[in-house]
């Protein structure tokens, strides 16, 4: 083909030039409005990347069926999501799906609360948050709290060759779309809830396109030679939600539980029932803790903005902390600590007699099963702090982040005000956060009271309202405050201390309750208890 | 990583509070009047969280009774150097533990030791110990 070079030169194109240059110029332009309408503008992080900061879901029914389906009881009738619309499985495997589909009502692994793996946790009918740093894109669900941390820093994992239920999740960049390499999941999980499954030796590459700031389009590509005759693709609409101010808890197996009877109500500490009044009494003593600031560092990192960058994977110096607040010795298989409370001086909680008597009964071994950490549920605030288990503390624009080992997280926003409408209880609370010069403060509300705050039964109830103070010390250490103030349980507010200290490790993942035999040998023991105390009347 | 390794970082990992990874009361679950010193075969691992478990086969007056003996969680394990295949099915090893409540073959243990003397630091919160 030849090029005019000016407008002396005399165009002398064939018919079939015209056509061919014709056709091109049709086909870039068809690929470009594919990836991306031409006069749309995208939210762009610092970095320039798109900006997928935000609250998602998905627009389509493939969290019943992938493939092309009529509605069942509980499922409506759906189009495929998959690329030429059939899974091209082996024909060993496309019996075995059958098979699952059969046995879906006792065999899906989501429906005995399972983590559901990537990409099914994307399409599940429960919206997402996402945060996104210049190193990380984070992915937090409303479904059980699970999250994904996708590293985008070029570096391997540290911990190679652990299988795990969400995987090992590595992205970058290609031009406007984020790609993610998922593997190591491990065989355990399904596709949806018609029974398309995969093996252990799956690999998934997700690519996130946005196409207008409140419409993105996630594609995930499977490849799996164990299970299919060839890689095959999935594609669905994400939409942002304009309508939520944020995302919420569903904690599936804690429905469950006290659905079913396992999981039973503690009526001084539970939020009362729908109906019930909500009495909370005034403290009968000191209203005010009585503890002078901790000291923040002078050479500090720092974000953009100024405000101190404590930005990573924590472990608490916690020692026995999640066996007793207070100071204790080594008894058998529990752990001595040093005590953490700093308020009041004399490090003791100023439990009033009931609860002190309710603790008391709590660490008798036949209570042990009503831990909820021991049935995998959220360690709550501030227990999460002191676990133990190590954490991830993530910053963006307008937030704050804590991603807890145990699958767990919690979302800080910094510009909000007001906390949820009181009837609305979480087993993480809601928590507002602001930054008070270099100290980070975080003010939580709305605790559902069901937690415990450690092994051996420290009360906390509904009533609890936690500020906590993150002061940062220098690059590696953060001093951890927590005040909690519960006139359901204490006569007074009072206050833990715990210096965080940053590793240069990653979060690896605890998926808790499948098998939980400690739980079964827990429950033996109450059970037991419960039939002498019959037995005795 | 060999077992060397992983029995060279036993004492710092005893040292750090942090290393606990208890999700429970142990004291509840497992019973301080029944220590036992159990003997046998390694016949599987469970790689898990918070917990992770070994199964050994252990011969009592001519029977073979296969224990389950919990461990820290699998997180912890590969923080201190572990990996999946130290303790293949076969390996003989002397574990001390504690007997679960129930009654039932379950132990909480601290240390595995090997036949020729290595100790292998498995232990869940019994070992945390207090920072200051």
């Amino acid at each position: 083909m030849r090029f005019p070079l000016s407008c002396h030169v005399k165009l002398q194109w064939r018919w079939s030039e015209v056509f061919l240059l014709a056709a091109l110029v049709g086909a870039a332009t068809a690929a470009f409005a594919q990836a991306q309408p031409a006069a749309v503008r995208l939210p762009r992080a610092a970095n320039g990347k798109p900006n997928l900061q935000g609250i998602w879901q998905v627009n389509a029914r493939a969290a019943y069926d992938l493939e092309d389906h009529a509605s069942r009881l509980g499922m409506p009738a759906g189009r495929s999501v998959v690329e030429g619309d059939v899974i091209p499985y082996q024909p060993w495997a496309a019996a075995k799906k059958i098979e699952n589909f059969k046995n879906r009502a006792s065999a899906d692994p989501v429906g005995k609360c399972y983590f559901p793996g990537v990409p099914r946790i994307m399409y599940m009918e429960h919206p997402f948050q996402i945060f996104q740093t210049g190193e990380h894109v984070a992915i937090l669900f409303e479904w059980s709290h699970v999250y994904r941390l996708i590293y985008t820093n070029g570096k391997p994992p540290l911990h190679d060759g652990i299988e795990s239920w969400m995987g090992d999740s590595r992205g970058h960049w290609e031009g406007d779309t984020l790609v993610v390499e998922v593997k190591g999941q491990n065989d355990k999980t399904w596709f949806d809830m018609a029974g398309n499954f995969h093996s252990g030796e799956m690999k998934v590459v997700e690519r996130y396109t946005m196409q207008s700031a409140d419409a993105m389009q996630y594609e995930a590509t499977i490849e799996d030679s164990k299970v299919f005759t060839k890689p095959w693709k999935i594609r669905v609409p994400l939409r942002r939600q304009t309508g939520l101010d944020r995302i919420l808890e569903y904690q599936c197996q804690a429905e469950k539980e006290e659905a079913n009877g396992e999981f039973e109500r503690e009526p001084k500490t539970w939020y009362p029932d729908a109906g019930s009044e909500v009495v909370v009494p005034a403290f009968t003593g000191t209203q005010e803790p009585d503890v002078a600031p901790a000291k923040t560092g002078t050479n500090l990192r720092r974000m953009a903005d100024g405000k101190p960058n404590i930005t990573g994977y924590y472990q608490p110096d916690a020692g026995g902390a999640n066996y007793g607040l207070e100071r204790h010795e080594k008894v058998f298989l529990t752990p001595a600590s040093r005590g953490l409370v700093i308020d009041p001086k004399d490090g003791l909680l100023p439990y009033q007699p009931w609860a002190r008597q309710e603790r008391i009964e709590r660490e008798k071994p036949y209570r042990g099963y009503d831990d909820p950490t021991a049935h995998c549920f959220p360690a709550g605030v501030p227990r999460g702090f002191y676990a133990p288990a190590p954490y991830q503390i993530l910053q963006t624009p307008g937030y704050v982040v804590f991603l807890f080992e145990r699958m767990a997280w919690r979302i800080v926003p910094l510009n909000r005000r007001t906390h949820l409408r009181d009837n609305v209880r979480l087993w993480q609370g809601d928590s507002i956060g602001h930054w008070e010069g270099d100290v980070l403060v975080v003010e939580t509300t709305n605790l559902n009271g069901k937690t415990w705050l450690n092994e051996v039964g420290d009360v906390v109830s509904h009533a609890a309202r936690v500020v906590e103070r993150f002061y940062p010390v220098d690059a590696n250490q953060v001093i951890y405050r927590a005040t909690v103030s519960d006139p359901v349980v204490y006569t007074r507010p009072w206050t833990i201390e715990i210096p965080l200290n940053r590793e240069p490790e990653e979060l690896l993942e605890v998926a808790c309750h499948e098998d939980n035999g400690d739980l079964q040998h827990l429950k033996d023991v109450r059970d037991e208890y419960r039939a002498q105390q019959k037995k005795a009347q | 990583m060999n077992i060397r390794k992983a029995a060279g970082v036993f004492g710092i990992a005893a040292m750090m509070a942090a290393s606990a990874f208890a999700h429970h009361s142990f004291t509840a679950e497992y019973d301080q009047n029944k220590p036992v010193k159990l003997n046998g075969k390694v016949t599987d691992m469970k790689w898990s969280n918070p917990h992770g478990w070994i199964y050994v086969d252990v011969e009592t007056n001519g029977k073979i009774q296969n224990w389950a003996l919990e461990t820290a969680g699998v997180n912890a394990l590969v923080r201190r150097g572990w990996k999946k295949t130290d303790l293949p099915p076969g390996t003989v090893v002397i574990v001390d533990g504690w007997q679960a409540r129930n009654g039932s073959p379950t132990a909480n243990i601290a240390t595995i030791t090997f036949q020729d003397g290595r100790k292998l630091f498995a232990g869940t919160s019994n070992e945390a110990a207090p920072s200051k």
